[in-house]
């Protein structure tokens, strides 16, 4: 292993596992597993860092299984919300905050849809799903049925994003398979006894649905209208981007054993699909794979934004390079990411700086969907370990040796959100198990290095500045990061970019381009390190 | 095997007793008259009186069921008093004859299989320490996973003489195969190499390199190795459709459309040459060939899903 910050042996590792009895988060997933394999009981669950009450500390959400036609839980199942203590622990207000969901929870999609600055959740289910309205006096109120946002169906992951740059925030759901009970399909052999979970193939693909802001609390389904419709997909994962830095911010979907979609924003509400002569729809035979958790980033700095998508095993993981023609390359077999990846089966994912040098690093929570599968691959595994992934010279290293016991344990990981929640400027990360309990790692990389946190706050372009891009300097290091909606697979993360620099201990000027409609460039000097600072789009100074 | 050959020529003459029965003319030159005296022949097991008559008349038949009934009991009685090449003609013959009967299937395979053996069995009574004999029992090796057993026996036969065509290559597969999809290639690629220098007209050898080129990511030497497989090789397909994958990759789109139209004439139902050659045909600014190489995989994805069954 080739980390020259590798720790000493006694030192504290990257990632530092906190306890259930350190965090006081003690909430656990239930799946349901059955002896029936209902396909929804080994996708979810997914998690949320957000600042609910606006006091300048990540709390935490996480979602849980419920009652639904092919579930009845023996005992109640509830989501839950953390609050943080601002002392590394956490304390569970789920009840008075009223969020515990109510039907088979998938994920969650944290916005700030009606721009009174108190973060809202959208949370995904089987059935329906549910928008909670957050009323800033640390309570939620249900509107979903208000705001015509059920969605029914099976939901998976969302995003809220501003497709047409009105300054409010659109929502995007990715909707699954069309499943319910009655449509469950047995997958195995009856003689042998030999049962497992579907590939998703045997099910019948559907639409995904987008949501316009109405701006007085409701919502119009323009799923049809957009023509989001037009494609039938099974979606898992979804990140909001604009890839062709046209100023209209696209949509990248995984789908799973059906192609994957890239939604090209040409303005007017319309979306075009181009995934397949972008390069991103399939594999390099032509064949769709089982796409599940994506993002989007511009790894490479060279300003536009590439993507992301995690597959299945044997598939090997997917990096599109962007052309910046609405075209992409697959770079994972020469980045070094395919030989890495090319025996696990991926879900949650993210593009950070996790040691704040100013680098993007890679972080993927994996594990087979199927519990049954070394019986069938020998090479496989149900449970797999994380991965910790540093971009360096032109290829993908995996560094996970330094990441911590959490790196080398085989987990059935799912959800995975990024959030900086002891505000020390390393971003911190929360993964959840499907029917275990979340993982809440604390970074404790290169103190050394130095970084500035930003929150954004948009006055005319959608509250949370998705879109938005942050160019800055420090000494010789120039590095542009951009606020995408999304990412990962069912979850949702801290809204605060985290801008590192390495050993430079100062940064010269830092450069705001607003997202639509306002659109403007702002530019910043004699800027603080090592704290966090707030923007407020048009005021020109920071606070 | 013997059990096997026993029951198969009981399954034979039910096969012949249920088939249809032609009113004996006697003339002593009638080859359905002779045929059916064959096939009753074989019935009651006189192999060596019914060998001669079969041989004789079933060429000169015109009945398309006794030629089938006659065909069968030849097969069998060839196998059984190791008349080897008349076996190989007749199964030849009734695989023309009846390529999608099952019998017909069922029986080609065996008797194969039953030939292989057979010959197998001489090779290691007549020339036990020739290269052949070992190179089979490497192979053998190879087919029951134990790797190491038979990269020792591949490097036994190096040993002695390294000039050997197809040796290296051989080796280079089994070293492939023991370090797995994540483990090092280099000495399976030395290998590779070490066989092109022994039979430089090897297109399997310059595929592989290609092959191990290609996963690296190192696009310009995969191009050139799958290049080589081409000329070597004009009718290996697979070659050419990695030949242009390379080059795509490498961002050479125009290069790319000529041995991606080639593959595609030769595999024109496999969905990734039609989507490679869409994907070229987009980039180099022909829109109508991509959409119509995308019509033709969809067709081709959509012939692949019908053909799958149940569930995975």
């Amino acid at each position: 292993m080739a980390y020259s910050s590798a720790p000493e042996v006694g030192i504290r590792p990257t990632f530092e596992e906190i306890s259930s009895s350190a965090s006081g988060i003690g909430w656990t997933h239930v799946a349901g597993l059955s002896s029936e394999m209902y396909l929804p009981e080994t996708i979810g669950p997914g998690c949320a860092f957000f600042d609910y009450e606006n006091d300048g500390w990540m709390d935490i959400y996480l979602v849980n299984s419920g009652p639904c036609d092919f579930y009845k839980p023996s005992t109640p199942l509830r989501n839950a919300l953390y609050r943080n203590n601002r002392d590394g622990t956490f304390t569970d207000v789920t009840q008075t905050a009223g969020v515990l969901g109510n039907a088979y929870g998938m994920g969650v999609a944290v916005g700030d849809y009606d721009g009174d600055s108190f973060p809202d959740l959208y949370v995904t289910q089987y059935p329906r799903s549910i928008l909670y309205h957050n009323n800033g006096q640390g309570g939620f109120t249900d509107v979903t049925e208000k705001a015509g946002v059920a969605a029914p169906g099976w939901a998976t992951s969302a995003v809220w994003f501003d497709y047409d740059n009105d300054g409010r925030l659109d929502l995007f759901v990715c909707r699954f398979a069309d499943f319910d009970k009655a449509k469950n399909v047995f997958c195995g052999n009856r003689d042998t006894g030999l049962h497992y979970y579907c590939k998703p193939d045997v099910y019948r693909p559907l639409p995904c649905w987008l949501f316009h802001n109405n701006g007085d609390g409701t919502f119009t389904d323009v799923s049809k209208a957009s023509g989001i419709a037009s494609s039938l997909g099974k979606a898992w994962g979804v990140v909001a981007a604009d890839i062709n830095n046209d100023g209209w911010m696209d949509l990248f979907v995984a789908n799973d054993t059906v192609p994957n979609f890239l939604f090209a924003n040409r303005g007017k509400g319309k979306f075009e699909e181009i995934g397949v002569l972008a390069g991103v729809a399939y594999n390099s035979f032509g064949a769709a794979r089982s796409g599940m958790g994506v993002d989007a980033a511009d790894y490479d700095q060279d300003g536009w934004l590439d993507l992301f998508v995690s597959n299945l095993n044997r598939e090997m993981y997917s990096l599109y390079r962007n052309n910046r023609n609405e075209t992409f390359d697959d770079v994972a077999i020469p980045t070094g990411l395919a030989q890495l990846t090319k025996v696990l089966s991926g879900w949650g994912l993210k593009f950070f700086d996790f040691d704040n040098d100013g680098n993007l690093d890679l972080i993927l929570c994996n594990g087979h969907p199927d519990p049954m599968v070394s019986r069938r691959e020998a090479d496989s595994k149900y449970a797999e370990p994380m991965l910790l992934l540093r971009y360096d010279n032109g290829r993908w290293k995996d560094v996970s040796a330094v990441g911590g016991s959490a790196f080398s344990r085989d987990i059935a990981g799912r959800g995975l959100a990024l959030g900086d929640f002891d505000n020390d400027g390393r971003v911190d990360v929360l993964v959840t198990v499907n029917n275990g309990a979340p993982i809440l790692l604390r970074n404790n990389a290169e103190r050394s290095n130095h970084w500035l946190g930003v929150r954004l706050v948009c006055r005319r372009a959608n509250p949370d500045a998705v879109g938005a891009r942050v160019t800055y300097q420090a000494g010789d290091l120039k590095r542009q990061r951009v606020k995408v909606g999304g990412g990962s697979f069912l979850s949702s993360h801290d809204p605060r970019l985290v801008l590192g620099t390495g050993n430079r201990p100062k940064i010269d000027w830092l450069e705001v381009r607003w997202p639509p409609p306002g659109d403007k460039i702002e530019r910043f000097a004699e800027l603080p390190i090592d704290r966090y600072i707030t923007i407020v789009e048009g005021r020109g100074t920071w606070t | 095997m013997r059990l096997f050959l026993i029951a198969l020529l009981c399954s034979a003459i039910w096969t012949l007793s249920a088939a249809p029965q032609v009113a004996n003319k006697s003339p002593a030159n009638d080859p359905s008259v002779a045929t059916h005296r064959g096939i009753a022949l074989v019935e009651s097991g006189r192999c060596r009186e019914a060998l001669p008559l079969l041989k004789r008349w079933i060429p000169h038949l015109n009945d398309k069921q006794l030629r089938y009934s006659g065909g069968m009991a030849e097969a069998r009685c060839a196998m059984a008093m190791d008349e080897e090449s008349t076996a190989v003609e007749v199964l030849v013959a009734l695989k023309r004859d009846f390529p999608d009967d099952p019998q017909v299937l069922y029986i080609t395979t065996h008797y194969y299989s039953e030939l292989a053996t057979r010959a197998s069995q001489q090779l290691a009574a007549k020339a036990p320490n020739s290269y052949q004999a070992r190179r089979l029992e490497a192979e053998a090796l190879e087919s029951q996973a134990k790797w190491d057993q038979a990269i020792g026996v591949y490097n036994g036969i190096l040993k002695e003489n390294s000039q050997i065509p197809g040796i290296h290559y051989r080796l280079g597969q089994a070293l492939l195969s023991r370090a797995g999809a994540s483990g090092h290639v280099e000495e399976a690629k030395a290998e590779f190499e070490k066989e092109l220098v022994v039979d430089p007209h090897n297109a399997a050898a310059e595929f592989v390199l290609g092959e191990l080129a290609r996963r690296a990511g190192q696009w310009n030497e995969a191009a050139q190795h799958f290049s080589n497989a081409t000329k070597l090789d004009v009718g290996f397909s697979e070659a050419y459709l990695a030949l242009g994958m390379s080059l795509a990759a490498a961002g050479k789109y125009p290069d790319a459309i000529s041995p991606l139209r080639s593959y595609v004439q030769m595999q024109p139902a496999d969905a990734a040459g039609h989507y490679q050659l869409a994907i070229a045909y987009a980039r180099v600014g022909n829109k109508e060939g991509a959409a119509r190489e995308l019509a033709l995989q969809n067709e081709a994805s959509a012939h692949n899903q019908d053909n799958q069954t149940g569930p995975p």
